[in-house]
């Protein structure tokens, strides 16, 4: 049947890519070396854990949560604090910043996500600029617009292997690389699943999801939470890759950029804003030449893209794999 | 104690009454063609700019250059208006959202490269030595500030009330649907909607900026405060986002006295409480 061989060839040209991927991957760091370029592949995988996230909560549930980076911080503060004053290593500090800004996420849901709407936009970007207030003048504990420096990376001690070292770049590669996959592929799991069919109801139809059983505040929640979580995990691992953190991570430009990763990248996918993470991430840094213009000219692409390509980059990538399915097809 | 609490209380009442008008500005904006601008800060910080711009390089006289400024930065809104958020109208939150943010870095980075990073002063022509009035020392500028925010307030209360534009914009604001059926031009209301709260926005801008100072980053705060004084108000209610104003400033004002680094804390903590035990906003439409 012409169907069944076009499925094998599908799955053969899919097993090629991710074999071409996964080696592109391992590759990296001796094509990129250990300079700038590691690094900022290293921080393309910090901002895709989050980027993902928070497609999970804009994407699939449909809820523009404008405060997605409160808990990016929040995760990154708290395995900082735990590292400075209880030694606690990343792997501690990974689990413990994720459920706190699970935590947190939850209280903020319960008492905003009753109504969905402009108002939950509205308090998420004000619940992101009290944390940063509160990093910022809580000197004590936070030292304010210091930050907080002296975050190491861990160490990894294997038996009879000796210890691997994550503060040199290449293993902290291997490192974020192995946490951002099974980050993302924990994320793009739950998108395929029930949970997922629910948030995308709750997204397309919210009268019509209730009445098949999908309770709306519920999976609003759980989106909201599971999506808190992660971007905790992604705070931690950028919190020990940087040795430090500043309330400069709550600045709502950082949501932002997060957003930007996530709608261009495209909405309703995990891998679109892990792609928009990576082009998102290196684009202005190569802009730089351009630095003062870097700004005028993202806000005009994101102004250009709203109207033009409301899907992303996603979008754009199906249209020429259509018209490339078309010109194959008629050969 | 009392002259203290006093002086504090009409800082606060001046500031207050600034927020005022950059929230009318949104919160029509918002009523009437459904959007949350993100970008209402920036044409506030554009309303300073300009205004600086105006009367320091072209050495135009204060008065007229903030009028000129005010009338600039509405027709910016309008050309915005009329190029981006018309395709937007039957787009999803998410879209609009995500244009006004587009706006935002866009008008502030253009700020950024054409006058610098650093803070700038408007000059203006008052006296910097206050005058007593009662128990509060007021300077000239703030007396100023004080009363062309009055003034506003009042006119545009009269152009709602009086005139058959502010009419339609009332009914726009009450039964969108119903606007269209008598025959009301959305075009035209949408596109006036944004220049005028562009406009209002500006004005707040530069009559703060001539207390303070202006620079590109001066919007960020501006808008969040705005939307705090909108939530505090309720969503799409004029007479809310005039009096929610007052009390963020008031409530600021008085905060500085007991915590001046936590004063910028107050409104988000006002917004959570409103959010916990009225969360229609004080002043629901």
């Amino acid at each position: 049947m012409a169907s069944s061989s076009a499925d094998r060839g599908r799955s053969r040209l899919r097993l090629v890519a991710w074999a071409l991927g996964v080696a592109a991957a391992l590759a990296c760091p001796w094509v990129l070396g250990e300079g700038y370029h590691l690094h900022l592949v290293i921080m393309s995988l910090i901002f895709a854990i989050a980027a993902a996230s928070l497609g999970l909560i804009v994407g699939y549930a449909g809820l523009l949560s404008l405060g997605h980076t409160a808990f990016f911080g929040l995760g990154a503060y708290v395995s900082a604090l735990l590292f400075l004053h209880g030694g606690v290593p990343l792997w501690g500090g990974m689990l413990a910043g994720a459920t706190v800004a699970a935590a947190v996420a939850f209280l903020l849901g319960r008492a905003i996500l009753g109504v969905r709407g402009h108002r939950f936009v509205i308090v998420t970007v004000a619940f992101a600029e009290i944390m940063r207030l509160v990093a910022y003048n809580w000197v004590d504990v936070t030292r304010g617009p210091q930050g907080l420096p002296g975050i190491l990376a861990p160490t990894l001690a294997l038996p009879g292997l000796g210890a691997i070292d994550f503060a040199a770049k290449t293993n902290f590669y291997y490192l974020a690389l192995a946490v951002a996959f099974a980050c993302i592929a924990l994320l793009s799991r739950i998108a395929r699943s029930p949970l997922g069919w629910g948030f995308l109801a709750l997204r397309e139809n919210e009268q019509l999801g209730e009445s098949i059983g999908v309770g709306a505040f519920r999976h609003a929640m759980l989106a909201f939470v599971i999506g808190a979580f992660f971007a905790g995990i992604g705070g931690a691992l950028y919190a020990h890759y940087l040795n430090i953190v500043s309330p400069d991570v709550f600045f709502f430009s950082n949501t932002t950029m997060l957003l930007v990763m996530v709608v261009m990248g495209g909405l309703g996918t995990i891998v679109g804003p892990v792609v928009g993470a990576f082009v998102f991430t290196a684009l202005p840094e190569y802009l730089r030449v351009a630095s003062d213009y870097r700004l005028v000219f993202f806000g005009s692409l994101l102004i250009v893209a709203v109207l033009f390509f409301p899907r992303g980059l996603v979008e754009l990538g199906e249209r020429v794999a259509a018209a490339w399915r078309h010109f194959a097809g008629r050969r | 104690m009392v002259e203290l609490i006093a002086q504090f209380a009409v800082n606060g009442l001046i500031v207050g009454l600034n927020y005022s008008l950059t929230a009318i500005g949104l919160t029509m904006i918002f009523g009437i063609m459904n959007i949350a601008n993100f970008a209402h800060g920036q044409f506030y910080m554009l309303g300073g700019f300009f205004a600086y711009f105006l009367a320091q390089a072209l050495g135009l006289n204060y008065f007229v250059a903030l009028a000129v400024a005010v009338v600039a930065v509405a027709c910016v809104g309008w050309a915005f208006e009329r190029l981006v958020f018309t395709r937007l109208r039957r787009a999803t939150l998410l879209s609009s959202v995500l244009a006004t943010i587009g706006i935002g870095i866009l008008l502030e980075a253009l700020a950024h490269v054409v006058w610098g990073p650093q803070p700038e002063n408007i000059p203006a022509p008052f006296s910097p030595i206050a005058v007593e009035i009662g128990p509060v020392y007021l300077t000239e500028s703030r007396i100023f500030a004080f009363l062309t925010t009055i003034a506003t307030l009042v006119a545009l209360q009269l152009f709602l009330a009086r005139t058959r534009f502010g009419t339609a914009m009332r009914a726009a604001f009450q039964q969108q649907e119903a606007a269209l059926l008598v025959g009301i031009d959305v075009d035209r209301l949408h596109a006036f909607t944004f220049a005028l709260g562009a406009g209002l926005a500006a004005l707040g801008g530069a009559l703060l900026g001539t207390l303070f100072s202006v620079y590109p980053t001066m919007g960020d705060l501006a808008t969040l405060k705005a939307f705090i004084v909108v939530i505090l108000g309720g969503l799409g209610s004029i007479v809310g986002a005039t009096i929610g104003g007052l009390i963020l400033g008031v409530a600021e004002g008085l905060g500085t006295m007991v915590a001046s680094a936590w004063k910028d804390a107050v409104g988000f903590l006002l917004v959570i409480l409103i959010l916990l035990y009225k969360p229609d906003g004080l002043f629901k439409r």
